[in-house]
């Protein structure tokens, strides 16, 4: 068993689920279902997690929370919504279900070394500025770690 | 003299220059030297790295860390969610020693490890915590007693409280306490501790509407408040609160005329320090009407 089904498996501890009263804090307190409130909805994410997983990996429900962790700041029992959101996402990948979208940051991440692309002439314009040099992506030694960390699989995961 | 490690990030080197300057200004001032590398890698948004593998993702953002602790010196980060991921790291690993266990087999792979005393400082809880608010308000021999600023949190500066450890989850106040040191009145209105949903505009369509909703509501918030500017933490928000702004007013005429600073601008104007120092021109919305009410242009 890998460290992430342990992860995974001690978040989703069916007693501990259990602990869930169903108050809505987390649907409360979250940003997007406020702005979204027809299309995402943690409260029922998280009954589907335990309750309708082969679905939801399949769904792009998963991927909107926006990690601010609001829910996991208010929940009165305690349990984890964000991080089991991550973790189940962890579970999606793996079955090969990634959007299209983040698929393209990570690649862009995994290219340069950041999420944003830098063009060739940025360094001139920041020297214009009196700000140091940034290079188009970080040093050649530090992608190469990158990659290595990231894993091959990991890399294969993200492809278009 | 205070000495850090500058991470610099994505959003603020690339997208937020004026911050970046901004920032460079203020520390400057203030006598701190910043240290920089060519070596980091990007803070690994939880959202999006972590979502396809916890550990190697937790193990990428553990690196920033490991460089850090090779360097002993602090990370002062420019941007709230580099902040926000690096401590959640930090919190994760040091709480979970098999996790730790885990994510440093990947770094060793590359000649790293992460041993657990690397520090993470962001701009404002360094100058909250570094500097102390009672010391900025005696640099302040130009206070802008004339400013009504509106101050936006965002989420990652204070949220979860366990992992940033910085302000209360519920009802924050420091950046608040910083705003008035500067002579500034820190403005009330009901979504000063919401989210920008920048982190979560990664998923096209719907995401990118999501959070020009959400910045609608925030900014017709702030523009009943009668603040005359917004003040952010972070550089991802002042994105979407400058670039939420001219969206509204191209797809349905709202004008805001809020321009969106972040805290170091204010406190570098209360300094004495110039607009043109502080990379007030490089930004997305024009701020010389209020600079000039300030009698600062």
């Amino acid at each position: 068993m890998t460290i992430t089904e342990k992860l995974l498996e001690r978040l989703l501890d069916e007693k501990k689920l259990s602990y869930c009263q169903d108050c809505g804090s987390c649907t409360g307190s979250c940003p997007m279902a406020k702005s979204l409130p027809d299309k995402y909805n943690p409260r029922r994410l998280l009954q589907r997690v335990s309750q309708d997983l082969p679905n939801l990996l399949k769904s792009d429900e998963l991927w909107l929370c926006a990690w601010c962790y609001r829910c996991t700041e208010r929940c009165p029992s305690g349990i984890q919504p964000t991080e089991i959101f991550l973790l189940t996402r962890n579970l999606a990948s793996r079955e090969g279900y990634v959007p299209e979208n983040p698929k393209a940051i990570m690649r862009q991440i995994m290219k340069s070394g950041r999420s944003v692309q830098v063009p060739e002439d940025f360094d001139e314009w920041r020297e214009g500025y009196g700000l140091p040099p940034i290079g188009v992506t970080i040093s050649q030694k530090a992608l190469d770690e990158q990659r290595k960390i990231f894993g091959k699989e990991n890399l294969r995961r993200i492809e278009p | 003299m205070t000495e850090y490690l500058l991470y610099p990030g994505c959003v603020a080197s690339v997208r937020e220059l004026g911050y970046e300057m901004s920032m460079r200004a203020v520390f400057k001032a203030l006598g701190a030297t910043l240290k920089g590398r060519d070596d980091f890698n990007c803070c690994m948004p939880a959202c999006l790295v972590h979502s396809i593998d916890y550990s190697k993702g937790l193990a990428l953002t553990a690196r920033n860390l490991a460089i850090a602790e090779e360097e002993e010196l602090p990370l002062l980060t420019l941007c709230s969610s580099c902040f926000g991921n690096l401590s959640r790291a930090k919190y994760l690993l040091d709480k979970n020693q098999d996790l730790k266990d885990d994510v440093n087999k990947s770094l060793a792979e590359v000649g790293r490890e992460y041993k657990g005393y690397a520090k993470v400082k962001h701009v404002v809880t360094a100058l909250y915590e570094d500097y102390t608010p009672e010391v900025l308000m005696n640099l302040s021999v130009a206070p802008l007693h004339a400013l009504k600023a509106a101050p936006f949190y965002g989420c990652h500066l204070f949220l979860p409280q366990r992992y940033a450890k910085f302000d209360d989850s519920d009802f924050p106040e420091k950046l608040d306490h910083l705003i008035e040191m500067t002579g500034a009145d820190s403005v009330n209105y009901h979504e000063k501790s919401s989210c920008c949903i920048g982190c979560g505009s990664f998923f096209g369509k719907v995401s990118e509407d999501a959070s020009l909703k959400l910045a609608e509501m925030i900014l017709d918030d702030v523009k009943n408040s009668g603040a005359d500017a917004i003040v952010a933490t972070c550089p991802f928000c002042m994105m979407q609160l400058e670039v939420g702004q001219m969206k509204l007013k191209d797809e349905k005429g709202k004008i805001y005329d809020l321009p969106v600073f972040h805290y170091v601008d204010i406190l570098g104007l209360s300094m004495g320090l110039k607009p043109e120092e502080l990379g007030l021109g490089l930004r997305r919305l024009d701020s010389s009407p209020l600079l000039k009410r300030l009698e600062r242009l």
